[in-house]
């Protein structure tokens, strides 16, 4: 199964090489979606782990006792379709094509799985109608 | 052909046939403009885009002891009140100030927030705080009021859109290499991105180029209520070049709208911002097109791939921008368009979805019997220059 996470670490634990031991250790595949890491800054990884529910929730543990700040909902991008008046301002910035406007009935769509929360659309939207649900 | 004494008879029959923009464009398409002319009585536009040269001129009733305004703050928003006593005007694209009623936290939220915003408040019936001071006269003694208004509680409210309606508009882009925070919302830099702002082809005034079957005093769907056409717009330039299609090839004719805001609702009135920029007021119009003869249904069957708009690049902050060409409004719905070899995608900020519900909404109207066809009583100017301001002297 897949589950999408939201990693923070502390300074302490930038160094360590998480995406390996997660591969190597609990055989999981981690697809980062989007990485925010400096040294000796609290780092920021959203990532798409994929493995055996098991192996998942092992490694979820073993993350946590490593330091590092496991959340589930790792801000998703919603759109609050009672403020979205279907401009579709947003489509232009989206650089993965999460957001488009339906060919047909020129309506927002929104697919969630094409997301990387790189949350340009959110200050790009006029009514204030997209938000990550942190 | 037609005359609008003779459509309206149609109207309250209940026999009167109406077609929205789209439809009759495929009728006309299919059939040819003479049949389409032939069978429709009239044909109905929409947009829904951000107008922000608009405000809503409301007069609050008098207080005792009665006040004339000097200075006046609706949800910390300040509004002109250099008229009589207690008429006060609320542009969409005023910000507000901070520690002046509005509670909305920190700085950028109150900066984020604008006269749009409140407009769109009343037009939903929630309460908006009100301070002001006043000049303090034999006749006006008061000098200060802090109190809170609805739609309800103030006598006139009504909105004053002096450019309502633009007949086509630009497309932007930017060249530079920094994002730029534009009306036309983030143009993201090296061509990232092109922002057009009409709904192009169901756009009122694209489909009645030369004014000739609108004027001043046709009545039209003015965000969700009933409106007029007020006057020339600001900026009116009819005079922009035009295809033999009679479309202008960028920015031309341009409306004034005013109607009671009171009828308004608030799916059709929307406070926006755009960041970096300012608030604004996304409002939904609709123009009802009578097919009087054979030109005017001509001109509504126009389509999207014979509509153009300039391409104009907002790096270089001048009254003159450079352009990149003109591109259709076809090109522009398909979702990318090419600059200089290389592919920019395309977003609107018109939305396309709302423009047509208006349009199929004022059709229900029509054709329920609810809303007749005014006939204008002054025609539109059609010789306007567009004069620049060089500053002299100095």
């Amino acid at each position: 199964m897949k589950k999408r996470v939201k990693l923070i670490f502390p300074k302490r634990s930038v160094h360590m090489p998480i995406t390996y031991r997660l591969a190597k250790d609990f055989n999981i595949a981690a697809n980062i979606i989007r990485a925010q890491v400096a040294p000796n800054q609290v780092g920021t990884l959203v990532v798409e782990l994929s493995g055996d529910i098991d192996h998942l929730n092992d490694a979820v543990d073993w993350l946590e006792v490593q330091g590092i700040e496991v959340s589930g909902a790792s801000g998703e991008i919603v759109v609050d379709e009672d403020l979205c008046v279907h401009c579709g301002l947003c489509t232009g910035v989206c650089p993965t094509r999460a957001l488009t406007l339906d060919s047909e009935t020129h309506r927002l769509t929104f697919s969630r799985s094409r997301c990387i929360v790189c949350e340009q659309c959110i200050p790009t939207c006029p009514v204030q109608a997209i938000s990550t649900n942190l | 052909m037609r005359t609008i004494d003779g459509i309206n008879d149609k109207i309250r029959q209940g026999k009167a046939v109406v077609q929205t923009a789209e439809a009759f464009k495929a009728h006309a398409k299919e059939q040819g403009v003479a049949a389409a002319a032939a069978a429709v009585d009239v044909v109905v536009t929409g947009t829904f885009e951000p107008m922000e040269s608009s405000g809503a001129m409301l007069n609050l009733g008098h207080t005792d002891p009665p006040i004339k305004l000097l200075e006046c703050y609706l949800d910390g928003v300040p509004a002109y009140a250099g008229f009589g006593a207690v008429d006060v005007c609320l542009g969409a694209s005023q910000p507000a100030v901070a520690g002046r009623g509005a509670d909305l936290g920190d700085p950028e939220a109150v900066r984020e927030h604008g006269g749009g915003h409140v407009i769109a408040d009343l037009i939903a019936g929630r309460s908006v705080p009100l301070q002001a001071t006043g000049h303090g006269t034999d006749c006006y003694p008061r000098t200060s009021l802090e109190t809170t208004i609805t739609r309800d509680t103030i006598n006139q409210f009504y909105l004053f859109s002096p450019r309502g309606l633009y007949q086509n508009f630009i497309v932007g882009v930017n060249g530079g290499d920094r994002t730029l925070s534009t009306y036309l919302g983030p143009l993201q830099p090296r061509l990232g991105n092109a922002v057009y702002a009409n709904p192009g082809a169901l756009s009122p005034l694209l489909n009645d180029p030369d004014l000739e079957a609108i004027g001043i005093g046709s009545r039209i769907f003015f965000g969700g209520g009933v409106g007029y056409i007020a006057w020339e717009g600001t900026q009116h330039f009819p005079l922009q070049r035009r295809l033999p299609n009679r479309t202008p090839i960028g920015p031309a004719a341009t409306l004034a709208l005013i109607g009671d805001a009171k009828q308004m609702r608030p799916e059709w009135v929307r406070g926006c911002y755009f960041k970096g920029y300012g608030p604004s007021l996304m409002l939904g119009v609709g123009v009802p097109i009578p097919i009087l003869n054979e030109q005017v249904a001509t001109h509504c069957a126009v389509q999207d791939a014979d509509i153009v708009a300039p391409v104009m690049d907002f790096s270089i902050p001048r009254r003159v921008r450079p352009t990149f060409g003109l591109v259709s409004y076809a090109q522009l719905k398909s979702g990318s368009i090419t600059i200089e070899g290389q592919p920019v995608r395309t977003a609107p900020l018109a939305s396309i979805y709302l423009a047509r519900r208006v349009a199929s909404e004022l059709k229900t109207w029509i054709e329920a019997g609810q809303f007749e066809l005014a006939a204008p009583v002054a025609p539109l100017p059609q010789d306007r220059a567009f004069l620049p301001q060089d500053a002299l002297g100095g």
